[in-house]
């Protein structure tokens, strides 16, 4: 079953170099163990587009679609049996990437 | 037979629905075609068909290989152990970290202690849709973020007993000191739910301090129950009580319990403190003998581990023994930012307030703390001791 671990930043720092090498570290074992399934950084949300198509034209807004003090910057798509499993798996990424995260189930079929 | 459903189904709605409907089926016969020989293994087997039945109507996709498995196995009627240990992983699932404090505490009372909605949303004083959506959330979360039905694995177990006890804890003083208005002061089915629920954690963890703490305060308070309100509906302190009407047997268990845990040698945590300080108490034959310097000394570990301002005001209380109103009304006063809206701040207040003869001062907090008290018998004590005052 797969879990989203999104990563949550609070300030506008992004990864230090330390940190990063944790992160390295954790993603090497979640290979090992066959929990990987992807991960990516996100960096900061002034790089995003939203983009609102339900109307007549598609409409097209620079930045985030949520101004926040707190945002997404990363995140693991993990594969575990059960939520004890990514629990364990989730609060070694958090201490890896010293930062909050958080664990969404995906919907299964 | 919830737990061994839900075990089998994987699923908690489905599990609860055909134990209801198997009983509801047995209500209707039973009367009519005779108990059957065994009546356990009848309502079993009933409540997989139904569970099944249901599964089935609602056609879960690419489930025909599980329900096969379903079919197949079969869970005879275990031996005592095998039930208990079904009643032990519905406990810690519906104690499950990931879920709110409030969610596990109304899901346990609903799947374990078997309480009805009404019963639940009385006990802490939430509308029952409220108790409603936080159950059906919960057994949605259980679901779709696949919170597994099992006991924790040994390693793993030592971390989630913390919050099954927390759990226990709320559920005992509820119905130990039960709040509303319209609620008995005191509800045994709470308390002996709570009691029955902590010596199963016990028996799966005999070994662990805080659990055997845990139940020696359960079992020293519960002692005391019937000399806690008088027949008039009133609270009975414990300066007051008949001592000659405490639960000799649960005394005695308690007592063994907190010695045990004193030959083990270990830093007790505050469950097994509260409980020493409990047996102080109730070891004193008379109120006048109890044994105040070692209540203080006890509460002074206490105020190490918890620095909760109730653990402050409660050694207050015991300080005032020792040495005497004025110091310990200092030392309450000093809590007054954090405790304003707890009437038993106010209570502690006003009763020192009499005892240093400042009545108008103590009749004004005695106000205070029927205003805030929840619990019928204890408003009514308040309100005799503030008549008192004359």
């Amino acid at each position: 079953m797969q879990y989203l671990v999104s990563v949550i930043n609070d300030t506008a720092d992004l990864a230090t170099p330390d940190e990063m090498a944790a992160i390295d570290v954790f993603n090497d074992r979640l290979m090992a163990e066959g929990h990987w399934v992807f991960a990516g950084g996100l960096g900061s949300t002034s790089s995003a587009t939203v983009i609102d198509n339900r109307g007549g034209e598609a409409m097209i807004t620079d930045g985030p679609f949520l101004e926040s003090k707190e945002y997404i910057v990363g995140f693991w798509i993990m594969e575990a049996p059960d939520l004890d499993v990514a629990l364990k798996l989730a609060a070694e990424a958090s201490r890896a990437c010293n930062r909050k995260v958080e664990v969404r189930p995906f919907l299964r079929a | 037979m919830v737990a061994s459903l839900t075990r089998r189904f994987g699923d908690l709605d489905i599990a609860e629905e055909a134990a209801a409907e198997a009983f509801a089926t047995a209500v209707g016969r039973w009367p009519a075609d005779g108990v059957p020989p065994n009546p356990g293994a009848w309502l079993t087997t009933t409540a997989n068909r139904k569970a099944i039945d249901r599964i089935r109507r609602e056609n879960k996709r690419g489930d025909k290989q599980k329900e096969a498995q379903m079919l197949s196995g079969d869970d005879p009627p275990g031996p005592l152990g095998a039930i208990e240990d079904e009643r032990l992983r519905l406990i810690f699932t519906c104690c499950h970290p990931a879920l709110a404090m409030e969610t596990r505490v109304a899901l346990t009372l609903r799947m374990v202690g078997g309480l009805i909605m009404p019963e639940i949303a009385r006990a802490f004083l939430v509308r029952e849709t409220t108790v409603g959506q936080r159950i059906t959330r919960a057994k949605a979360k259980i679901k779709a973020a696949r919170i597994p039905y099992r006991v924790p694995s040994a390693e793993d177990l030592p971390g989630r007993v913390s919050g099954v006890l927390a759990v226990l804890f709320l559920v005992f003083n509820e119905g130990y000191l039960a709040t509303g208005p319209d609620t008995d002061p005191v509800r045994h089915d709470l308390t002996a739910e709570a009691i029955r629920l902590t010596r199963l954690i016990r028996a799966l963890m005999p070994e662990d301090g805080e659990v055997a703490g845990l139940l020696a305060l359960m079992l020293l308070t519960e002692a005391r129950r019937t000399a806690r309100v008088s027949a008039s509906g009133e609270l009975v302190t414990l300066v007051e009580q008949d001592r000659g009407a405490w639960d000799a047997a649960l005394v005695a268990e308690g007592h063994r319990l907190v010695r045990e845990r004193l030959a083990a040698r270990m830093a007790p945590g505050r469950y097994q403190i509260l409980a020493a300080i409990s047996a102080v108490h109730t070891s004193a034959r008379d109120v006048r003998a109890t044994d105040w310097s070692q209540v203080v000394a006890l509460y002074d570990q206490l105020v190490h581990l918890d620095p909760s301002p109730v653990i402050a005001l409660n050694r207050a209380i015991a300080v005032a023994e020792l040495d005497g109103p004025e110091v310990a009304l200092a030392a309450v006063d000093r809590l007054e930012h954090t405790l304003a809206g707890y009437h038993a701040y106010h209570a502690a207040r006003a009763d020192l307030l009499r005892r240093l003869g400042r009545s108008q001062k103590s009749r004004a907090a005695y106000d205070k703390a029927i205003e805030l008290a929840g619990n019928t018998a204890e408003t009514a004590y308040l309100i005799r001791r503030r008549d008192q005052l004359g």
